[in-house]
């Protein structure tokens, strides 16, 4: 019977800490797709992520709120991804290398940044601050099983997954997503059909920084009491994989959002499940796995047409 | 009939030497200014700031050297980059490449212990070439057989092989009496003859230089170099014209890999002298953008990466003078980077003042 | 004559950076009228209709819609005041639905989006114009004739009152186009006012009520139709005599050089566009290819020159089997080739004109010292190729993106036919260039034929290929409806098989 109990608690804490894995990598997959089908390709989205996690970090050791380091927080991606759209819209640079060094400048600054504030302390001394604390969802969350699985998290986690449906809605229930679509698939064709393409790209890159800046709160102030360098540790690319890996499509995105998720989870309670295996392996798995779901998700992934290619009126 | 003035922004056909120059000048500028008020941020003074910049990178014979030395594995993720990127292949990966090169040739050096030094160190740098052609190579058949992205592949192979060097330096080739996950030290017959006495600068920096002249001649001027630059220009003419689209991906990551394999080869081999976690502090990313501020020229990487190789040695000195954190270098890296970008894209418009109804 | 005008354009002029493309242009339409905008290719047709649509703003020059001036700021603008327009390449979102991309353009009634109230109002539309279409379907899955529909029914969908056509006709069947011309007839009735743009001069004849004819971005004039023949109208396009008949001497075919059989390609949807095609190719011929755009020529020429993999089926080349051929094997066998899309498939813009004439061939040992290129060879050979093939360009190293569509013909053709070719796959060589090229092209391609190569004409232009092709084979959905003699039948026939009708045998 204690085996029982044993093994139900492993399952239980397994799928919560998929839940709580799942919200960064939400964030930034669902900001991502917006950005994406309006053409924009957004390669510093770990940048974007990293900067977030900082400033919601920065904000809450010298504020205290939690609510106002998670606006900053999000704010500030929105704008490391204006600086991306300056870039490619505004002035047609190719967005690869934009992308990429805006990761190395939110790498560095961050890092220099938290160096140069905190200088006086030595890395294990740095302030610590108070994490958001866990929203528990009254009656739902003292049900058995479901209620710590689905009902005991931080109200991010909640918003991170309402932004399913709710972005979903967006995109193919209202105008403004069939505009958005239409930027990513023709832009040519949506300027014939009147629509500004220049301005909604903007709207689309900032809406999708705001959203990525909550994922970068969540992993700095929504989980842990420090910062480190490069905290994000690949959240963001492995985001940036979602999106492909889910078709742009906001409900295949939380599919394979949760199957990355549960594999983060399983390396996390390795132990307590009994793999033996060096940490290292599972450490590099959500890696592995993001090169084969490309593989097998290649073959059904069909991008938006224009994703990434600047337009001008010719 | 009312007629206005207005400005209208128009693309240039061509843009001129001179506009590039002036370019690369402003981002220059702008990377200036932004130091400077990086530094005048933790309250340093920034003239101060500045001098020790420059003098811990160029300021004197041996400091010269040291940033000589320091650009040796910049030189080459550089021509990495360049190689790859002009066939707009999207290498990402210098920095595990870089890796790859280095496990494989301490490997190599486990396994040859034995033979006379010039002997050992022909076979170590070319087990650097192929570790890196190796992991190079594995992106590019993930691209050509599957279709995914060699951005997102060089990438994860980045993280990957990061763990791989872990598993390996915590495990089989730990150096049992050290208290660092590292290997033990070489032996001499493995290090890389000095060049200059007193100084770090080894064989690896002719290595580098004579990488760099090889592949201006095999860019601009052979048939492959050829290929490649069409490929990159426009990839459905050169498919339609007989290139290979699938042969030409695999040999350029190939050739990028083997490049940037080198590196590690040579930073392992003729700095440290033992495989260990940090040989490489983000040179594959700088390998990008001084590849990108060389307008993909590869004589061009050598004074980009001689400069970035300064940068990186005076940033130290003002951590040690002026308590200005180290990072400093990789923020104007960066910046400079995207003030490149923005400068390029800037000049490649014009201004013209036109009528219109 | 005022009081009549709905849309009235008076010394238009824009500018393009160097390029003039409309001068002090003034023309007036009327409501209820079919008004033709005649001109070759470049004449600036097209850049006026955009100036209308609002996609464009004139550098001077004024827009006057019912007598009151009106500024564009965008197509938005246009639609409002409406103006509709078909674009000549399509402006519909290929992998949205038609309702989606009708609502894209519709005006935005609040915040959700309703298909079925649009679906609904599209269907009477449709039945009004006894138009058949599947508003669910994706464009891509369209015919490019019923996709010309949807562009028709989304002007017209958001209240068009000038509908302007670019074209419309060059992607249609002779029975399509009769059918279009019945619909914009019926619109005309209706009081609508279309301005249609062509250069096919038999059109205009058809279904014009008033011409304007521009040459080099300037109007020449504005006629009714009683008042002008073809010859007349030929005349004010080009400004000189035209003549409008290629000579072709007689010759024979000798044996044959390329076979094709039972061939089988899929598109890039895996939907398959040549179907059991079986045709030979001889020496000393020009073997015509025809058929509306989108029926499986441009799946059969990649497969031809070795960028398509068949599915089934083979090719032979005197003799030895090519079907999976690379590019560059097929090249060195002698067969070349002219893509029909220049720019993207035929040169590397930003490569030297030196450059784009050895691209394909530059391992040639003639264009090598060793393993390195030898670039005073590769230079004097690009200058006997520029001297023959009259190529105008300032220098050997200009980029060769900055040569105008003629030049960049000739680029192409002197690479390929440089090489003394015995067999040339021609896509399309002359859309979209003006008549000295044109004439110069045609003069190429018999000049191959006299001395012995094979041709393979590719062309959605009837007149062209009747006049140069010794034998006409006609595409439909991907299968040959035949090999006719263009001597011993008509356009209209073909036109028939270029529809899918097969004649009954006899």
């Amino acid at each position: 019977m204690f085996d029982n109990l044993l093994q139900t608690a492993i399952v239980v804490n397994l799928l919560a800490a998929t839940v709580r894995i799942a919200t960064p990598l939400l964030f930034g997959a669902l900001g991502e797709v917006i950005t994406e089908r309006a053409g924009v390709m957004n390669l510093g989205l770990e940048g974007s992520m990293l900067m977030a996690a900082f400033v919601g970090f920065l904000v809450a050791e010298r504020t205290g709120s939690v609510l106002l380091a998670v606006l900053m927080a999000s704010l500030a991606a929105a704008l490391v991804n204006l600086l991306l759209g300056v870039l490619a819209i505004s002035l047609d640079a190719d967005q690869t290398v934009t992308g990429l060094a805006i990761n190395l400048l939110s790498s560095g600054l961050t890092l220099f940044w938290f160096r140069a504030a905190y200088t006086q302390y030595n890395t294990a001394g740095t302030p610590l601050i108070e994490v958001m604390g866990d929203l528990e969802i009254p009656f739902l969350s003292t049900l058995p099983v479901v209620g710590e699985v689905l009902f005991s998290h931080k109200i991010l986690t909640y918003l991170a997954f309402l932004l399913v449906p709710l972005v979903s809605f967006l995109m193919y229930r209202t105008h403004i997503g069939l505009q958005i679509r239409s930027l990513g698939e023709d832009p040519r064709a949506a300027d014939m059909a009147g629509i500004p393409v220049h301005r909604l790209r903007y709207l689309a890159v900032l809406a999708g920084g705001l959203i990525v800046g909550l994922g970068g709160a969540f992993v700095s102030v929504g989980s842990v009491e420090r910062f480190f360098p490069d905290m994000t540790a690949g959240r963001g690319w492995l985001a940036f994989v979602i999106v492909i890996a889910g078709n742009w499509k906001p409900t295949r995105i939380l599919v394979v959002t949760l199957v990355f998720s549960l594999l983060g989870a399983i390396q996390l309670q390795a132990q307590g499940i009994g793999v033996q295996v060096p940490y290292q392996v599972l450490l590099g798995l959500p890696y592995l796995v993001a090169i084969l779901a490309m593989i097998i998700g290649r073959a059904r992934s069909v991008a938006p047409e224009c994703l990434g290619v600047p337009y001008t009126r010719e | 009939m009312s007629q206005r003035w207005r400005l209208k922004l128009e693309k240039r056909d061509r843009v001129s030497r001179g506009l590039q120059s002036f370019a690369l000048l402003i981002a220059s500028g702008v990377a200036v200014m932004i130091t400077a008020a990086l530094i005048a941020a933790t309250g340093t003074n920034v003239a101060a700031g500045f001098g020790a910049l420059w003098s811990g990178a160029f300021g004197s014979w041996r400091t010269l050297l040291a940033s000589l030395t320091k650009s040796t594995p910049l030189i080459l993720t550089g021509l990495a980059t360049v190689v790859a990127f002009r066939a707009r292949v999207w290498n990402i990966g210098q920095e595990g490449q870089l890796y790859a090169g280095a496990i494989l040739s301490y490997w190599a050096y486990r396994a040859f212990q034995g033979q006379p030094p010039a002997v050992l160190i022909i076979i170590v740098i070319a087990a650097a070439l192929l570790g890196g052609a190796a992991c190079g190579l594995i992106a590019g058949a993930v691209k050509v057989a599957f279709g995914v992205d060699e951005i997102i592949t060089t990438i994860m192979l980045n993280y990957l092989i990061g763990y791989l060097l872990s598993w390996l330096l915590s495990n089989p080739w730990r150096d049992p009496n050290s208290y660092y996950q590292h290997s033990p030290a070489v032996s001499d017959a493995a290090q890389l003859p000095i060049l200059v006495e007193g100084s770090r600068l080894h064989l690896g920096f002719l290595v580098a230089i004579v990488a760099a002249l090889a592949l201006y001649v095999l860019v601009k001027m052979t048939p492959l170099g050829f290929e490649i630059r069409a490929f990159g220009l426009n990839s459905t003419a050169s498919q339609f014209q007989g290139t290979d689209v699938r042969s030409l991906t695999l040999l350029v990551m190939l050739i990028s890999g083997a490049v940037a394999g080198l590196a590690g080869g040579s930073e392992l081999f003729g700095i440290h002298h033992r495989l260990k976690a940090d040989i490489s502090l983000g040179y594959g990313y700088t390998g990008i953008i001084i590849a990108m501020v060389a307008s993909l020229n590869p004589v061009a990487v050598l004074p980009a990466a001689i400069l970035f190789g300064g940068l990186i040695n005076g940033s130290l000195k003002l951590q040690t003078v002026n308590q200005v954190p180290a990072a400093l270098v990789y923020v104007i890296q960066a910046v400079v980077l995207l003030s490149l970008l923005t400068a390029r894209a800037i000049t490649s418009y014009r201004i013209r003042r036109v009528q219109s109804v | 004559m005022e009081s009549t005008s709905f849309i009235t354009v008076e010394n238009l002029t824009k500018r393009f950076g160097p390029v003039l493309a409309n001068d002090a242009l003034s023309l007036r339409i009327r409501r209820g009228e079919i008004h033709c905008l005649l001109g070759e290719n470049g004449a600036g047709k097209t850049t006026l209709a955009e100036c209308l649509y609002g996609f464009h703003r004139p550098d001077s020059g004024e827009i006057r819609c019912e007598g009151r001036p009106v500024s564009f700021e965008s197509p938005r603008d246009a639609i409002e005041k409406g103006i509709g327009m078909v674009h000549q390449h399509f402006v519909l979102i290929r992998s949205f639905s038609v309702l989606e991309n009708v609502a894209l353009t519709a005006q935005k009634r609040g915040m959700l989006l309703d298909l079925s109230q649009i679906g609904r109002e599209l269907k009477s539309l449709c039945r009004e114009y006894h138009v058949d279409l599947d508003l669910k379907a994706a464009v891509w899955q369209l015919s490019v004739g019923e996709q010309q529909w949807v562009e028709i029914l989304k002007a017209l969908f958001v209240g068009a009152e000038l509908l302007i056509l670019d074209e419309p006709t060059a992607v249609l069947t002779p029975q399509e186009t009769e059918r279009l011309f019945a619909v914009l007839r019926q619109m005309k009735s209706e009081g609508l006012s279309i301005l249609l743009i062509t250069h096919k001069l038999g059109e205009v004849m058809r279904v014009a009520d008033r011409i304007s004819v521009l040459r080099d971005g300037r109007l020449v004039d504005t006629v009714a139709v009683g008042e002008v023949d073809k010859q007349d109208l030929a005349h004010m396009m080009v400004g000189r005599e035209v003549v409008l008949q290629v000579e072709r001497e007689n010759g024979a075919a000798g044996a044959p050089l390329l076979e094709v059989d039972n061939l089988r390609v899929v598109d890039d949807r895996d939907r398959v566009a040549v179907r059991d095609v079986s045709f030979t190719l001889h020496s000393g011929e020009i073997l015509g290819l025809a058929g509306v755009a989108g029926n499986g020529q441009r799946e059969l020429f990649e497969a031809l020159i070795g960028v398509r993999r068949p599915m089934g089926g083979q090719v032979r080349f005197e003799g030895e089997d090519i079907t999976n051929s690379r590019p560059r094997d097929i090249q060195r066998r002698g067969i070349a080739h002219v893509p029909d899309d220049r720019m993207h498939q035929g040169v590397v813009g930003d490569l030297s004109v030196a450059d784009n004439l050895i691209l394909g061939r530059q391992r040639a040992t003639r264009y090598r010292r060793g393993p390195l290129l030898d670039r005073s060879r590769i230079g004097s050979a690009a200058r006997d190729l520029i001297d023959t093939f009259a190529i105008m360009t300032p220098s050997l190293n200009q980029k060769v993106r900055f040569l105008s569509g003629g030049n960049l013909q000739k680029v192409i053709l002197a690479r390929e036919l440089g090489d003394n070719p015995g067999c040339l796959l021609a896509n399309q060589p002359t859309r979209g260039l003006d008549v000295g090229v044109i004439e110069y092209v045609h003069t190429q391609l018999l000049e191959m034929r006299r001395s012995g190569a094979a041709v393979l004409l590719i062309s959605e232009d009837l007149d062209e290929l009747f006049g140069l092709s010794d034998r006409i084979m006609i595409m439909f959905e991907g299968a040959i409806m035949g090999v006719v003699d263009p001597k011993a039948t008509s356009v209209e026939e073909v036109g028939l098989m270029m529809a899918g009708i097969r004649d009954e045998p006899r």
